[in-house]
């Protein structure tokens, strides 16, 4: 007796779990993971910043410093790939049969994703470059991998685009509309940013010409703002998603209307 | 993987009920609302920062001729953007404001933990430029003209015109003159001078001179009107940007 109810209860909370149309506890937990992860990448910032941070010759700068960098590039990388890799094992092969329902959710899923890369993108593009501008107009740099340049370029970007990958290949993988055709907004929205890592080297390159760190504004530094804008391909991606979210949901357009 | 399963609603529904998809879709709005706002917080704040951050940052930059020509002018790009798809999308005049007060959320988080906080700047050196009435300015046009060509020529004109303005009751006070062992400068520059950066040299620092300082007193309306004509062009280019961003279109996988 006791363990048919325990099964029914099992059976009970599982169709429950799988007919939840909008769960959006994932992107919560994993905004307040980052949020947690930064605060904790600021105060080890603000200690060793000075502390070990002021000279690349130094002992304690490549304890510190270089060992940091030498540590979370790999490691982004191989989230990168495992990202990549699991969302494309398990992509559904059979997209053509999604029901109306289970594309909803994977849509409300997807808007999970890329509440996780606005997040992200926050921290990158605004919190941590901003932050660059004063440290290097302070501190004279002797060296590319500089203490905010391996908590900004070298963590802070490629956390965003993990997170803009992981959007583009969910969507791409589980959701009809971008599972065949490529999105000109999406494929924008995630390789625009994305672009901006690359043009480290550009950046990189031109400042071990000319030293250009007296002005932030100086056009050494414009590849990233080009790169910046086509950010605002979000629009593109909010419509299409909207359009579709109004497709599926024809039976309450007038309630919606209402709202 | 084969997911494309249903179960609980109707066969074919997407639903289970009106309450369901009411509750969803408030919710999810209101999570794509702030999915807009982040990532136009971080695109414009990147964008803003490297075209007209000099101007932005530091209390001696902010003079009468160079900072109320460049920060109008760059900051007119997502103003412009953001009306173009909120308004032509959505009826909401709300674009402007909404980036400018994203950006200066941004902004404010900087001066206030780095700038301030790791740099040990002053805040009175570091506060960010005010933009907001000018977002209000641009919205109000929009929203009672409901024309974009006009919202390019009279709030374009008077975005650039009213930004010194709104930021005189701020600055005036650092624009003060004093005089340190017999050199004539403004309470600006003299805190300025006290927190050496790379930008400190006079020679680095991009403010008033040259023979527009000759016209005195003037220097300033001709910078903001200047700024308000180059801010009507940005405008123009940057709505149909946010046109342009605003693609639905996709692309066949055998053309990637």
């Amino acid at each position: 007796m006791m363990n048919q109810t325990t099964q029914k209860a099992v059976s009970a909370a599982q169709a429950g779990e799988t007919d939840t149309i909008v769960n959006y506890k994932p992107a919560y937990i994993t905004m307040g993971v980052m949020l947690v992860f930064y605060v904790g990448i600021r105060i080890y910032e603000q200690y060793f910043g000075w502390k070990a941070g002021l000279d690349s010759f130094a002992p304690e700068f490549q304890t510190y410093w270089m060992n940091l960098m030498w540590t979370e590039l790999p490691l982004e990388f191989i989230a990168f790939c495992a990202i990549g890799g699991y969302l494309w094992k398990t992509r559904d092969r059979n997209i053509d049969a999604v029901a109306p329902r289970e594309e909803m959710r994977r849509i409300l899923t997807l808007i999970g994703w890329l509440a996780v890369y606005a997040f992200s993108v926050y921290w990158g593009a605004s919190y941590f470059t901003e932050q660059d501008g004063t440290w290097h107009q302070t501190v004279i740099r002797d060296t590319d991998f500089t203490p905010s340049h391996i908590l900004e370029f070298y963590l802070s970007y490629p956390i965003y685009i993990i997170c803009g990958w992981g959007a583009f290949m969910y969507a791409h993988t589980r959701i009809p509309q971008f599972a065949k055709r490529i999105s000109l907004a999406f494929l924008m929205f995630f390789a625009g940013p994305f672009m901006i890592f690359p043009n480290i080297g550009l950046n990189e390159w031109g400042h071990t010409f000319w030293f250009m760190e007296e002005l932030f504004t100086a056009p050494l530094h414009w590849g990233f703002v080009f790169f910046g804008w086509f950010a605002l391909a979000v629009f593109g991606v909010a419509r299409q998603v909207l359009d579709r979210v109004i497709e599926l949901s024809k039976e309450y357009e007038k309630d919606a209307l209402a709202l | 993987m084969s997911a494309s399963t249903e179960t609980g609603s109707p066969a074919g529904k997407t639903w289970k009920s009106k309450e369901e998809f009411l509750g969803c879709v408030i919710l999810t709005d209101w999570i794509l609302l702030v999915i807009l706002f982040a990532v136009l917080l971080g695109s414009f704040h990147i964008h803003y920062m490297l075209l007209a951050g000099d101007w932005d940052f530091w209390i001696d930059f902010k003079d009468r001729r160079m900072w109320p020509t460049v920060t109008p002018i760059v900051a007119m790009c997502f103003a412009a953007a953001a009306q173009s798809f909120f308004w032509t999308r959505f009826r909401l005049p709300i674009g402007a404001t909404t980036v400018v007060l994203a950006l200066l959320i941004g902004e404010w988080i900087n001066r206030y933990d780095n700038f301030w906080g790791w740099t040990f700047f002053p805040i009175n050196l570091v506060f960010p430029s005010a933009l907001v009435p000018m977002g209000f300015w641009l919205d109000i046009v929009l929203m009672i003209s409901g024309s974009w060509l006009v919202t390019a020529l009279l709030g374009g004109l008077g975005w650039g015109l009213l930004f010194y303005p709104i930021n005189w009751p701020v600055l005036a006070q650092y624009h003060q003159a004093t005089e340190i062992d017999g050199v004539l400068l403004t309470l600006a520059d003299l805190i300025g001078f006290n927190y050496v950066r790379t930008g400190t040299p006079e020679y680095i620092r991009m403010v008033e001179r040259g023979t527009l300082r000759t016209f005195g007193k003037d220097v300033v309306p001709v910078a903001a009107f200047f700024s308000g004509f180059i801010s009507m062009l940005v405008y123009f280019l940057w709505w149909n940007m946010g046109k342009w961003f605003s693609t639905t279109k996709y692309i066949e996988i055998e053309e990637v």
